[in-house]
């Protein structure tokens, strides 16, 4: 079963002349353990897919299902949503947006914590995360210390922190120069394999997707005829 | 995880700099409480000191504090007389500025029957009280001076005997206790030349009106200022004298005007008091207001500067409360720490200070009320925090 199904999504901006549509007729699915990424130019539409998907944005049309249960169905949802990504969806974004007054071990623990666990019960899951992305010996760093590679593991490790099944990653290497973004592209696809998560990679970078399940290219808010790799 | 706490864990020196400076506007507002109040306890001190039952003043003056009133010392004879009094002293008061050690200082001159008459120093915290007609003085230990220290007031020395705290006039400034004799003295007395000059005017006055210089030089002592008038005659009622009855007789068969202490302090409060009491009141009350606004400008901008993080929690899937809680703890260790250094620095310093401040608890307390749920202020700051959206999270930095 899909992790993710999305169908028929459309978002509009604005409304009467001054409306913009940003996404138009999206269609895909996301299995478990699958690796997606979602090529574009700037500005046509990649960000506010995720948004979408995450229903942090209000999609104006369509439907999202997650794990076969429908969470956006035509302007209606059911669902508080923020419950609904803290359970259900992890979030990698481009660097310095961990929550800087906090150590790299606590900023993983708070996504545990947030989720109901005990304090020592976050803080020891945070340390084999950490492990786990091999930046344990940076527990107690704080992000303005971190090098940018190492703020992208926290950050990686922060988004499994709950086992999500799906995790959303936008332009994770835009601010790492090429090695280090390999390094956390390679780390993605471990994650996705080992963890049997549903990554969705958002990035302009053709150059960092080798080795991905399914590449969609979106153009003008649309995705290319041709779009599963 | 308590995230104001980690926070400030991680800000320390920020946080300890911006409490330092909140508290010392704090401090502000703590002393202009202690001015306001100082303003009104040194006003109706020497009132409230000397407590007579009543106070005896010229016709139409509402003194002896708040308006110069003359009688003529033997007035308290004729009051002493009248049925229902047991006790009437003459009382002088007046203000000088006079070289005192090696300053210009400004007191007030307090003149009394030193030999069991009413208004005297009461209580003192050093020496002993006048026990001579003459050249003895206490004086209040804000004039700096010491026991046995000899002051020049007028033509002659005066040695301090003892020493009062706290003994001040209406103005804040300190209170010297002459014997009457010596008060009416230091207050008339000219040196040769203005005595010469005074009966040069006078003869010429007499000249004028007709008088032979011979003549004039004889009526010269009847034309003389008068020097033995006093401020009031201080009363003590006899037991179970109705002291409506008292006043009515003095005010009707001696014409003059009878005050009852809490008619005194009426006055003074009505009067000379009433609008520097306004003004500080009015101080205190912007002080009051701008410090809740800076306060809340400042939560606002420690939000402002959390406003990604915020986001990024929300992204996060946090509840409002993880939120508010982080900006409304913060807030509040920020008010309540920055109180304390000011109520600490405050009084440990207000006894330096050249006015009295007088703290009364209960407006303490109701001003670290108004600064504590000055959090209608905060508003802007919660409802920017509830505002921030969790796309905000993640733009790049």
């Amino acid at each position: 079963m899909a992790i993710v199904k999305v169908e028929r999504l459309k978002k509009v901006f604005g409304g009467g002349e001054l409306a913009v549509t940003a996404l138009e007729d999206i269609d895909f699915s996301v299995e478990a353990g699958e690796l997606m990424a979602l090529l574009g130019p700037s500005g046509s539409g990649k960000s506010t897919l995720l948004l979408c998907i995450s229903l942090i944005l209000e999609p104006t049309a369509g439907v999202i299902a997650m794990n076969g249960r429908e969470v956006y169905h035509d302007g209606r949802t059911g669902i508080d949503g923020r419950r609904f990504r803290r359970e259900n969806i992890g979030f990698v974004f481009q660097a310095q947006n961990l929550i800087p007054f906090l150590t790299a071990t606590d900023n993983i623990a708070l996504a545990v914590t947030l989720n109901g666990a005990r304090d020592t019960a976050a803080q020891k899951r945070a340390r084999e995360l950490l492990d786990y992305l091999e930046v344990g010996h940076r527990a107690d760093a704080l992000p303005a210390l971190l090098s940018g590679g190492e703020q992208q593991r926290v950050a990686i490790g922060r988004a499994l922190a709950n086992e999500p099944p799906l995790v959303l990653v936008d332009e994770p290497t835009s601010a790492l120069d090429a090695e280090r973004g390999m390094k956390v592209m390679a780390l993605l696809k471990r994650v996705a394999k080992e963890r049997r998560s549903a990554v969705i990679v958002v990035t302009h970078n053709g150059r960092m997707i080798a080795g991905f399940d399914s590449v969609y290219r979106l153009r003008d808010g649309r995705l290319a005829n041709d779009a599963k790799a | 995880m308590d995230l104001a706490v980690k926070d400030v864990e991680r800000h320390l020196g920020k946080f300890a700099a911006t409490i330092v400076g909140v508290g010392a506007l704090l401090a502000i507002v703590l002393i202009m409480n202690g001015i306001y109040r100082g303003n009104i306890g040194d006003g109706v001190w020497l009132i409230d000191h000397i407590h007579p039952d009543l106070g005896v003043v010229e016709r139409d003056r509402g003194g002896p504090f708040n308006e110069q009133s003359r009688l003529p010392e033997d007035a308290y004879k004729s009051v002493a007389a009248t049925p229902g009094v047991a006790e009437a002293s003459p009382f002088i008061t007046y203000a000088v500025q006079r070289q005192v050690g090696n300053s210009s200082q400004q007191f007030t001159v307090i003149g009394y029957n030193v030999f069991g008459g009413l208004g005297g120093p009461g209580r003192l915290v050093a020496g002993r009280a006048i026990e001579r007609a003459h050249y003895e003085m206490v004086a209040d230990e804000k004039l700096g001076l010491a026991l046995g220290q000899e002051v020049r007031l007028g033509v002659h020395d005066y040695t301090v005997v003892g020493l009062t705290k706290g003994a001040v006039d209406s103005g804040g400034n300190p209170l010297v206790y002459l014997s009457l004799a010596d008060a009416q003295e230091v207050l008339y007395q000219q040196d040769n030349r203005a005595i010469e000059a005074q009966c040069a005017a006078s003869l010429k006055t007499l000249e004028k009106a007709g008088y032979l210089p011979a003549q004039a030089k004889k009526l010269l002592p009847l034309v003389a200022p008068a020097t033995d008038t006093v401020s009031a005659v201080l009363v003590r009622l006899a037991p179970g004298a109705d002291a409506r009855q008292v006043t009515r007789r003095i005010e009707d068969w001696l014409y003059y005007n009878v005050y009852a202490t809490a008619q005194e302090r009426d006055l003074m409060l009505q009067g000379r008091l009433r609008k520097m009491t306004a003004i500080l009141g009015l101080f205190r009350s912007l002080l009051v207001v701008v410090s809740i606004v800076i306060i809340a400008l400042l939560v606002y901008v420690l939000t402002i500067e959390k406003i990604r993080a915020i986001a990024t929690l929300k992204l996060m899937g946090a509840s409002n409360w993880v939120i508010v809680r982080l900006i409304l703890e913060q807030s509040l260790v920020l008010t309540v720490a920055s109180f304390a250094f000011a109520y600490a620095a405050v009084h440990l310093t207000y006894e330096s200070f050249p006015r009295t401040l007088v703290f009364v608890p209960t407006e303490t307390l109701l001003t670290f009320v108004a600064m504590f749920v000055g959090g209608g202020a905060r508003e802007p700051a919660r409802h920017l925090a509830r505002a921030a959206h969790p796309a905000l999270a993640r733009l790049g930095g």
